[in-house]
């Protein structure tokens, strides 16, 4: 199972593979760094650009954004208090009083040594977890496949957000998007209009350009970020190879960050911010001097890019083996797979073992290559990046999302129907209607929509074949603890709450 | 007081997705029932958690709670939506080197870096940056225009 791993490492080695990667890493740092800016957005800029690229070009690209992304947000989190990246919030705790007190190069420093940990740790769960995982599912039939469709549906609208009602609302457009264009068995036009551009279908990166990139750069324009700039004193930067033994204190940090950041990242719905948040709590719970936590406390810094890092690969072992991302930038990068023709599923490692397994090594790579590159990038004129006017880079970003989604099919009809996905974008995005539900619900719903129909076929029209045997009463199990566990949990903790109260 | 309750963001936008998935469920019903399985069962799910969310927003405004402002300056959202229109539709008719161009200096200028050189400058490596890297180094084709111009 795992000699794939090992044969596809030459073709990572291979000299554009390679460089795309560390481009990758680069551009993520910077995108990573500027707040507003996400890896979700950069990813979805990217998507339609690596059309005419190799896959593992074009995969090594992502990947490299991903990692550099997570760390980049560490940047301005140490010297301006404002988070790159949502996951980066909890850096800025200990990170930002850092580089009050003239320790800012060193609070880069960890973060870059935490992030590349938690990046290394998530690569190797990625390449251990996802083959076995994956040759689980080979066992499925298409009542089984329904199924896991609709677990991967109800995860993410149940585990992720508070607003169930927004969440359905979220997924239901996204399957509704999903069946416009020709019937998948019959033919027929659904929902057209006459318009032969539509006939394929909505393509998933013109939907993932709309309502990534549009509204954070309408945010951009909306109230321009003004920072009193970068200070070379608040770095004090001194070379990092002198810094490395200061940090070997952190050791259990880093264990235990990596291992919340990548049980996180498996689980659909959860995400970076969430991952740092829990592993910065933790490390300060069961520090020595929790006091100095909140001032300055290098470790504090370790504990929230550890994890942030650790849940980057490990979001993919359920979006490679079973369609289901974990993180709102897996299910961009799925939508990344799809376009170079990768499916997820049992049959990416078999047909794709290459790709597949390339793209982890190009994970760990991007992840090693942090430390050189983020270390010598978190520099002062790197920090001054930080400056650039952002009207400016807003109206650079509009071009380059026409360029892209133009390019798919060469037609001004994408740009106006990715500037509509925007608009709804945009309103989904201030009325805090999740969106991973809607790139999910396009990914799954002709998924669930053709395995379902499959499925009554071959039961001849009886719906009881989807409840036939134990894998899909499992899988139903399954999608109803999801619904059902956060209403209990919620229901205990509101009686938690009454007998509280009733006890003052 | 009725037409603030209205005018309420989730109000406003639980209605129009009633609005539009009614509209959407006329061609729907004329599918061959398999094919409008799943298209009615979206639309009709997401006509009635419209309504679940469009009556739990008018409790609140009952309770006197304020809706949220979705914007902190509608003037300043509804003009770069309008200018990225006006972008994409010059794309279309002038083409894309002209229009691009006009535009990276113009939505930078509206929305507060005035900076002439700077203007210039970033105007140029962008259009020679992207020339070189798609234009030439990839060769992809861009929009040349319904009016000829490119």
């Amino acid at each position: 199972m795992y000699s794939d791993l090992v044969h596809a490492l030459p073709n990572v080695l291979d000299f554009s593979n390679f460089a795309a990667v560390v481009i990758g890493v680069i551009a993520g740092i910077v995108v990573g760094a500027m707040p507003g800016l996400s890896a979700t957005m950069a990813i979805s800029v990217l998507v339609p650009f690596t059309f005419g690229l190799e896959p593992l070009v074009a995969l090594g690209l992502m990947a490299g954004i991903y990692n550099g992304a997570m760390y980049g947000g560490a940047i301005p989190a140490v010297l301006l208090r404002i988070p790159g990246t949502p996951a980066a919030v909890a850096t800025t705790f200990d990170g930002y009083p850092m580089a009050q007190k003239g320790e800012g190069g060193y609070a880069l420093q960890v973060a870059v040594v935490s992030s590349a940990i938690g990046g290394i740790a998530s690569a190797i769960a990625l390449m251990l977890l996802a083959p076995p995982l994956s040759k689980v599912t080979l066992l499925f039939g298409p009542s089984e496949v329904f199924w896991v469709a609709v677990f991967g549906l109800a995860s993410i609208i149940f585990l992720l957000g508070n607003n169930v009602i927004k969440g359905l609302i979220s997924a239901c457009f996204g399957v509704f998007v999903s069946v416009i264009g020709s019937d998948p068995i019959y033919g027929n036009d659904r929902f057209t209009f006459g318009q032969l551009e539509l006939l394929d279908g909505i393509s998933i990166v013109i939907l993932l350009v709309g309502l990534y990139a549009l509204p954070p750069v309408i945010d951009l324009l909306e109230v321009p970020l003004k920072t009193d700039g970068v200070s070379g004193s608040k770095l004090g930067t001194e070379p990092i190879w002198r810094t490395l033994p200061r940090m070997g204190r952190f050791w259990k940090t880093w264990i235990r960050s990596s291992l919340i950041g990548v049980w996180i990242g498996i689980l659909p719905g959860a995400g970076g911010s969430m991952a740092a948040f829990m592993s910065y709590n933790e490390a300060r719970r069961t520090s020595k001097t929790p006091e100095t936590w909140g001032n300055g406390e290098p470790e504090g810094v370790a504990a929230s890019e550890t994890a942030n890092n650790a849940d980057t690969a490990s979001a993919l072992i359920p979006a490679l083996t079973l369609g289901i991302p974990g993180t709102a930038v897996a299910a961009v990068m799925l939508g990344g797979l799809l376009i170079h023709g990768l499916q997820p599923g049992p049959m990416l490692f078999r047909e794709n073992p290459d790709i597949v397994f390339g793209f982890m090594w190009q994970f760990l790579f991007g992840a090693i290559l942090l430390i050189f590159l983020g270390g010598s990038l978190a520099t002062n004129s790197f920090a001054r990046l930080l400056n650039l006017p952002r009207p400016l880079l807003g109206s650079v970003i509009i071009v380059l999302m026409l360029i892209g989604v133009y390019s798919i099919h060469g037609r001004m009809f994408d740009v106006y129907l990715m500037l509509g996905f925007g608009a709804i974008g945009y309103i989904m995005d201030k009325l805090k209607f999740p969106l991973p539900p809607v790139v999910l619900g396009l990914i799954l719903g002709g998924f669930a929509e053709e395995n379902l129909r499959l499925a009554l076929r071959i039961g001849r029209g009886d719906w009881s074949i989807l409840f036939a045997n134990k894998t899909s009463l499992l899988l139903v199990a399954l999608t109803v603890s999801v619904i059902v566990g956060p209403i209990i949990k919620r229901h205990l903790a509101s009686k938690k709450d009454d007998a509280k109260r009733a006890g003052r | 007081m009725s037409v603030s309750r209205i005018s309420r963001p989730e109000t406003l936008t639980a209605i129009g997705i009633i609005v539009v998935a009614g509209v959407f469920m006329i061609p729907a019903v004329e599918l061959r029932p398999i094919s409008a399985l799943l298209p009615i069962a979206m639309l009709a799910g997401l006509i009635v958690l419209s309504l679940v969310l469009l009556i739990s927003d008018q409790r609140k405004a009952s309770a006197g709670e304020p809706a949220e402002a979705m914007t902190k300056s509608p003037r300043r959202v509804a003009g770069a939506f309008l200018l990225i229109v006006a972008y994409a539709v010059a794309t279309d008719f002038i083409g894309f080197y002209v229009s691009t161009a006009i535009a990276i200096p113009l939505v930078a200028y509206v929305f507060g870096f005035r900076n002439p050189i700077g203007l210039a400058v970033a105007t140029v490596i962008a259009l020679g940056t992207i020339y070189l890297i798609f234009d030439f180094g990839m060769s992809q084709e861009f929009p040349a225009g319904r009016l000829g111009l490119r």
